[in-house]
């Protein structure tokens, strides 16, 4: 660790004031720009804008949807790759293969992804084909509130290989020789799961968690991609309504909007950094 | 040199291991599916292709989609098509090279630099800086778009792709991701690496710097994935220069109006960032992993 040493501003200046231009005054700006009513005089009007943008349906509507959206999804990725980090590490250095296949799809643009989607889930698709195959009436996919299937699958399918990858990275620090131990003493998969794996892994977990559920929030691409700027009720998110008040001019609604969303990322925020690890220690 | 008698070891599987095995053959086989039936389609004929997808969307009872695995003859011409019949997808390409192309120039330069800055020394305001970082990595494009839009008109760089790349190129994410690794390079390495007692700019080129291949080469590829996907920020920034669009914003519109050609149009589109991916897969995986990521 380097201390009182003029060399650091060589290094970190030049990213922070791009850090602190493009991001940071944006963010500061935005907080004053959500109190003050948009006139000429700029008049403060506390929070104001506030009750307005709450009492809007179309704010409700999307925050509602993205809410659900988020725990449709975040809860979908978190489990399901904790499982799969599991079954990789039984694996061993024969799960490689697997473990690249699962983390491909996150290097690839979701817009690319869309044609064949909808052709998976038409009326008359494969998905379809599989649900009447197993006796059940054909879904409207893409033409009724089923649609959020879809959308949370596509981004399930694209999202979880990075989960996957944190959460074997975690695996992998845990000894062998505990599970060893557990197997003596009698324990079952089950057992060795949610009494090693589980409390040695949780910093990580908390991390693939929030993660999850911040990023889940911010489904908007997926969306966008299969129902345009106003798509049905049940998809409508909450970056639909900012982005739709964006090009009306109404950006005093649209930062209202968006601090309120930010108030709720903030909160995890905090539980996050609350955990003093990823704070990371001095070396 | 002595070898050491190892156990014989059963040669059958373990009915645990096999479980798995076959769950995460199936998982595997779906994830690739819609990978596989993209790039099968675009050596489809155009016609059939067309033909096909106008059977979407019937709603009659017993009427279903072919399930088509074998073009009738195989085709290169949706390539053909795509590349020199109709210069506006090869366009659209381009442009999002070039965004990709300058975002990462720029991110080498500046992520590494404020990361190492954060991890390797010590000063006044690291913490509240750290702070700040975690806070803005996790807010959504949309929460800071109306005041980032009136500082880019403040900077005269609305409508230029200049707005697009420069917020992108200190992206606080990929700060975060490398100066997790940094920070966790153990101090004895950064030591052996400085016996003459070299100064900070040797140690970042000659110590850290090799040392952080991994994460470096991880977060090449996950930005790259982001740039070559961009959607939030050229809606917002460029509605008024539609030429300046990458082929993440226009692929829908372009492929609707062009059906028989989107598949083609589709993989030549996942094709770099399955590149991208193949050549720095190794890199991803033990750069999460030796990452602090607690």
């Amino acid at each position: 660790m380097f201390t009182k040493k003029k060399s650091l501003w060589l290094f970190l200046l030049p990213g922070l004031a791009g850090l602190l231009l493009f991001h940071l005054v944006p963010f500061l700006g935005g907080i004053y720009f959500s109190m003050t009513d948009g006139t000429i005089n700029n008049n403060f009007v506390w929070f104001a804008n506030y009750q307005r943008v709450f009492a809007n349906a179309a704010f409700q509507k999307g925050m509602r949807n993205s809410l659900e959206l988020s725990l449709l999804s975040a809860p979908l990725i978190f489990v399901l790759s904790f499982i799969l980090a599991i079954m990789l590490k039984s694996l061993r250095e024969r799960s490689l293969p697997f473990r690249n296949i699962l983390l491909m799809p996150y290097l690839v643009p979701s817009s690319a992804l869309l044609i064949i989607w909808m052709v998976l889930f038409d009326y008359g698709g494969v998905v379809n084909r599989l649900v009447d195959l197993l006796g059940m009436s054909r879904v409207m996919w893409l033409e009724s509130g089923a649609l959020r299937v879809p959308i949370v699958l596509l981004y399930v399918w694209k999202n979880i290989g990075f989960s996957v990858v944190i959460f074997s990275a975690a695996l992998q620090s845990v000894p062998d020789e505990y599970y060893e131990f557990a197997r003596l003493e009698g324990a079952g998969h089950v057992r060795q799961a949610t009494a090693i794996t589980l409390p040695l892994v949780l910093p990580t977990a908390f991390l693939v968690f929030v993660l999850a559920w911040v990023n889940a929030f911010k489904i908007f691409k997926e969306v966008y991609f299969i129902g345009g700027a106003y798509p049905r009720d049940e998809v409508y998110t909450l970056q639909h309504f900012m982005n739709n008040r964006f090009s009306k001019l109404e950006y005093q609604d649209v930062t209202t909007a968006a601090y309120s969303f930010a108030v709720i990322v903030l909160v995890f925020f905090a539980m996050l950094y609350m955990r003093k690890g990823v704070r990371g220690h001095d070396r | 040199m002595t070898v050491k008698a190892k156990p014989i070891k059963k040669r059958h599987i373990k009915p645990g291991k096999l479980i798995s095995y076959t769950i995460l053959v199936i998982i595997c086989a779906l994830v690739l599916l819609p990978l596989v039936l993209t790039f099968l389609y675009s050596f489809f004929p155009m016609s059939e292709m067309k033909a096909f997808l106008d059977t979407r969307n019937n709603y009659e009872a017993g009427k279903w989609m072919d399930i088509l695995l074998a073009p009738a003859m195989v085709s290169l011409r949706q390539y053909y098509d795509l590349l020199i019949d109709k210069p506006v997808y090869l366009q659209l390409f381009m442009n999002s090279v070039k965004y990709t192309g300058a975002i990462l120039l720029g991110q080498i330069v500046f992520i590494p630099t404020v990361a190492y800055a954060l991890s390797r020394f010590r000063f006044k305001g690291r913490e509240v800086l750290f702070f700040m970082i975690l806070m803005l990595m996790l807010l959504p494009f949309q929460v800071t778009m109306a005041p980032s839009v009136l500082t880019m008109r403040a900077l005269g760089l609305m409508n230029t792709a200049w707005a697009v790349i420069l917020p992108i190129m200190f992206s606080p994410f990929y700060i975060f991701l490398v100066r997790q690794f940094m920070i966790s390079i153990p101090g004895e390495m950064m030591e052996a690496g400085l016996m003459d007692g070299a100064g900070t700019i040797r140690s970042f080129f000659h110590v850290v710097l090799p040392l952080s291949k991994p994460i470096l080469g991880a977060a090449a590829a996950l930005s790259f994935a982001d740039s070559w996907n961009l959607v939030e920020q050229p809606l917002i920034y460029l509605s008024n220069t539609q030429h300046l669009m990458p082929l993440s914003v226009m692929f829908n519109t372009f492929s609707s109006n062009e059906q028989g050609v989107v598949f083609a149009a589709a993989a030549l589109y996942i094709l770099p960032a399955l590149l991208i991916y193949s050549y720095f897969q190794e890199d991803i995986l033990l750069g999460i992993q030796l990452s602090d990521m607690k």
